[in-house]
C-alpha cells in the first residue's frame, strides 16, 4: 500500500472516507443507478467506475458539497456518459409512427381498455418503496431503448430538454413524443403489475 | 381541446413550462372536464416524482459488496 495515508497537512483529504465508500453509499448508489438502467450488471459496473473516478479525483474533493452529493455527482456523470456511448449505435428510423395510438380511438379519446383507472390512497401511502422500484424497473426495461434513456435522464435532476436532446442526438420534437410514449407505457405497467388493477 | 391523445402529449410540455398559453387554456379546459386525463396527470406526476432524488432504497447483496470492495481496493493499493 502507498500513497493512500492521509496526510494530515491536507484538511480537504480527511473529509474523505474512501475506506468506508461501499458500506455506506454502494447501496444507495446502486439503488439510484438501477432505477435509470433497469439493468443490475450495468449498474453495478457504473457504481464500481463510481468509486474509481472518485478515488482518482479524490485530490479534486474540495469540501464544498459533502462526500454523498460529490459521489452522486459522479454517478450521474456515469449514467449520462452509459446512456451517451448507447446512444451511438442507435438506430432513431427504429421508433415507430402512431405508437401511442393503441391508446386512443381514432377521435383522440382513451379507449375503454385503456383509460386511466383510480389508483386511490395509493399515492398518499405508496406502501413499500422497494417492491415499487422493483416493479418500476421492469416496467422501464420494457420500454424501448430511446423512451428508457429519455425518461431516465429527464429524471435524473437537473437535466431539461435541451441538455437530453444534445447526450441523445434527437430534436425537441421527439423528445416531446418520447417521453408522451414511455409515460403511457409506464403508467399502464404500473396499473397492472405493481397497483394489480385489472 | 377535444383530444386526451393531444391533452397527454401536452401535459408533460406543461411539466417543463414549455406550454404556449393557448395551449396551456386548451389544457386547463380539457383537464377541468375529462377524469381521465387528470387521473393520468397525477398518476405520472406521481411516479416521476418517484425517481427524483437519492431515496431509493436498495439493499445491495453482500457478495456484490465484497466485489466492489476489493476492485476499489485493487486500485488503491496500486
Amino acid at each position: 500500500m502507498k500513497n493512500i495515508s492521509i496526510k494530515k497537512e491536507e484538511p480537504t483529504a480527511i473529509r474523505l472516507q474512501p475506506d468506508r465508500w461501499v458500506e455506506n453509499y454502494a447501496s444507495q448508489l446502486f439503488g439510484y443507478t438501477f432505477a435509470r438502467v433497469a439493468d443490475e450488471q450495468h449498474a453495478e459496473d457504473i457504481v464500481q467506475s463510481t468509486f474509481f473516478s472518485a478515488w482518482k479525483g479524490r485530490e479534486g474533493y474540495n469540501g464544498e458539497a459533502s462526500e454523498k452529493n460529490w459521489l452522486f455527482a459522479i454517478c450521474k456523470n456515469k449514467i449520462i456518459d452509459y446512456y451517451r456511448d448507447r446512444s451511438r449505435n442507435r438506430d432513431i428510423n427504429s421508433e415507430s409512427k402512431g405508437e401511442e395510438d393503441i391508446y386512443f380511438d381514432h377521435t383522440g379519446h382513451w379507449t375503454e381498455e385503456a383509460a386511466p383507472k383510480e389508483w386511490g390512497a395509493v399515492m398518499e401511502h405508496p406502501g413499500e418503496d422497494r417492491e415499487f422500484y422493483e416493479v418500476l424497473a421492469r416496467c422501464t426495461a420494457k420500454l424501448k431503448l430511446i423512451q428508457q434513456q429519455v425518461f431516465s435522464l429527464k429524471y435524473l435532476d437537473d437535466l431539461d430538454a435541451e441538455q437530453i436532446c444534445e447526450a441523445l442526438k434527437i430534436t425537441q420534437s421527439n423528445y416531446w413524443v418520447l417521453i408522451h410514449r414511455a409515460k403511457l407505457h409506464l403508467r399502464v405497467c404500473l396499473e397492472k403489475n405493481w397497483l394489480h388493477l385489472k | 381541446m377535444k383530444s386526451c391523445k393531444k391533452a397527454t402529449f401536452l401535459i408533460s410540455k406543461k411539466e417543463e413550462g414549455k406550454l404556449t398559453s393557448s395551449e396551456a387554456i386548451g389544457l386547463a379546459w380539457h383537464l377541468s372536464v375529462c377524469s381521465f386525463c387528470r387521473s393520468f396527470e397525477r398518476q405520472t406526476s406521481f411516479f416521476s416524482s418517484k425517481m427524483k432524488g437519492d431515496k431509493v432504497e436498495y439493499n445491495l447483496p453482500d457478495e456484490t459488496k465484497t466485489r466492489l470492495k476489493e476492485s476499489l481496493r485493487k486500485l488503491m493499493d496500486r
